[in-house]
């Protein structure tokens, strides 16, 4: 590595001196070491090495916080075990904290006084931001949403031309010049958005998500320009590129003058949008935002849609996207979507609120450097599929599911995966 | 031959150097035993939109200029268009979700 300027070391220290609220401090002073969060890591359980232990990772950045931030540490550093910011305490912290960590929170629930390690993860993030540090595969994810408005940077005549496509299948198979896929309407109710993974490789889950539109009568559109429900500046650490992706969305809600922003299926970024970007933003919405799984519940529980969960006989599964389930408080919305649309469906041990990540969550997929690691503790999730006797895992987020492709072809486990849409398009009956 | 240098995910670092011969051992351990002409007509519409955009192609574009249907195309590449065919086509990691 580089040796570090000293403007490179005063960005970061920034990050550690001027927090916007006491959240900070009182989480880096409150862990007290017990080390129950260490078998609620998928790292620590499947490389079981003691520097993957959640607490280690807490303890990078507060040990900086004494350093920088204290008298005795100022002072007598060795005393508290406070750390220069120097070269090797910046790889490592790219190497745990980028690479060790899927943010998935699994050990905030753990802890023992509830310290929030996910969030202090991501504040050793914004300090490697702040150093320009970010593994070149994430910023690049990042850049492509910044300079396209969408993280693949698909060129908008390739996805208009896609999304025609699309139109076209559903216009055949329903038979029906009302079944469409509208783009750039104004005045709808909706806009809806999509992973851009969606348009450039797996489409067949905009279809799915058209004919429920078209069975519940909807009025909705897509935007052929600003559709990216992702905002992987959440996992990048710099809040300033987050905020500019935010804003792609909160103005396209405005130029097309919709009423309620749909988050397609993407668990980090529902949560990037919904929760954390009023706060990037530093504003409320002035519009409603939900995410499609609870707006295919509204659908089911008026009536809109109907559903014949006879149809799908097959074993069925549910993998928890940890910022829709765990981060998200949508663990019985999601079961509701599914016992609604198929006859067998049994619960991974364990679930929920406490379940495992597919092991791709936190830029992990994006970052190839710590492609090993993901691969290896992808392996706890391939077990509990496996445990299942599942032959279709469901889970409402395009990332989960191309973690999942990968496992399920690295471990063997020979089941599909959907998305929710996908299935419940599958359990739809249309009624003409 | 110039040595194989593969990034993390097994994506090659150098696309310059592809073969038809690393295609095969990509594909191998994919698990895939035999590059069909089929294959080979998902493979070069992959390589030909990466000499002249610099990108992978959309699905659709794989689609249309194989007369490949949607689903022959996830058959033929069980890791899907991404991780297995980019891959076998010896382009660098798709950035986003894949």
């Amino acid at each position: 590595m580089k040796k570090l300027t000293k403007e490179q070391i005063d960005k970061a220290l920034k990050v550690l001196k001027m927090p916007a609220d006491s959240k900070l401090i009182t989480h880096l002073n409150a862990c007290v070491h017990c080390g129950l969060c260490a078998t609620s890591c998928m790292y620590f359980i499947a490389l079981q090495n003691d520097k993957y232990t959640p607490a280690r990772k807490v303890e990078l950045v507060a040990s900086l916080y004494r350093r920088y931030c204290t008298l005795t540490g100022k002072i007598v550093p060795k005393l508290v075990n406070a750390r220069e910011l120097d070269e090797q305490m910046a790889e490592e912290m790219i190497d745990i904290l980028f690479g060790a960590c899927t943010m998935c929170g699994r050990c905030v629930k753990h802890c023992s006084i509830g310290v929030d390690i996910a969030y202090i993860v991501r504040v050793g993030r914004q300090m490697l931001a702040a150093m320009d540090l970010v593994p070149a595969t994430l910023q690049a994810t990042v850049d492509a949403a910044l300079t396209t408005g969408n993280n693949m940077a698909i060129p908008t005549e390739e996805f208009v031309d896609t999304i025609q496509w699309m139109e076209e299948e559903l216009l055949d198979e329903m038979n029906d010049k009302n079944a469409r896929i509208p783009l750039d309407e104004k005045d709808k109710h909706i806009l809806y958005t999509l992973n851009p993974r969606e348009p450039k490789f797996f489409p067949l889950s905009i279809s799915a998500m058209a004919k429920v539109f078209y069975a519940a009568k909807e009025s909705w559109t897509l935007s052929s320009k600003m559709y990216d429900v992702t905002n992987y500046g959440l996992f990048s650490g710099n809040n300033e590129h987050a905020a500019v992706i935010a804003q792609h969305l909160y103005d396209e809600v405005k130029r097309l003058n919709a009423n309620t922003l749909v988050l397609g299926e993407c668990g980090h970024g529902s949560r990037a949008t919904r929760w954390e970007g009023p706060n990037y933003l530093g504003m409320e919405y002035d519009f409603d935002v939900i995410t499609v799984v609870e707006l295919i519940n509204d659908y089911i529980r008026s009536g809109r849609i109907k559903l014949d969960k006879s149809l799908i006989k097959e074993r069925v599964t549910m993998h928890d996207p940890c910022h829709l389930s765990r981060n998200g408080g949508l663990e019985s919305e999601l079961r509701f979507a599914l016992n609604n649309s198929v006859s067998d469906f049994v619960e991974m041990t364990p679930h929920g609120f406490d379940n495992f990540c597919c092991g791709g969550g936190g830029g992990q997929l994006a970052m190839s450097e710590y492609n090993d690691r993901r691969i290896k503790i992808g392996e706890i999730k391939a077990e509990q599929i496996r445990k299942t006797g599942a032959s279709i895992v469901v889970t409402p987020c395009h990332n989960c599911i191309d973690q999942l492709m990968q496992i399920n072809h690295t471990y063997k486990l020979n089941v599909k995966i959907k998305s929710i849409a996908e299935i419940v398009a599958d359990a739809l009956v249309i009624e003409k | 031959m110039t040595a194989l240098e593969f990034d993390g995910d097994g994506f090659l670092k150098d696309p310059q150097i592809w073969t038809e011969d690393i295609a095969l051992k990509i594909a191998k351990e994919d698990g895939i035993s035999e590059l069909t002409t089929q294959h080979w007509s998902v493979i070069n519409v992959i390589r030909g939109n990466y000499l002249e955009k610099g990108m992978a192609p959309m699905i659709r574009t794989i689609c249309k200029e194989t007369g490949l249907k949607l689903r022959d195309i996830y058959e033929l590449f069980p890791l899907g268009p991404a991780r297995g065919a980019c891959r076998v086509a010896g382009l660098p990691k798709p950035d986003g979700c894949v």
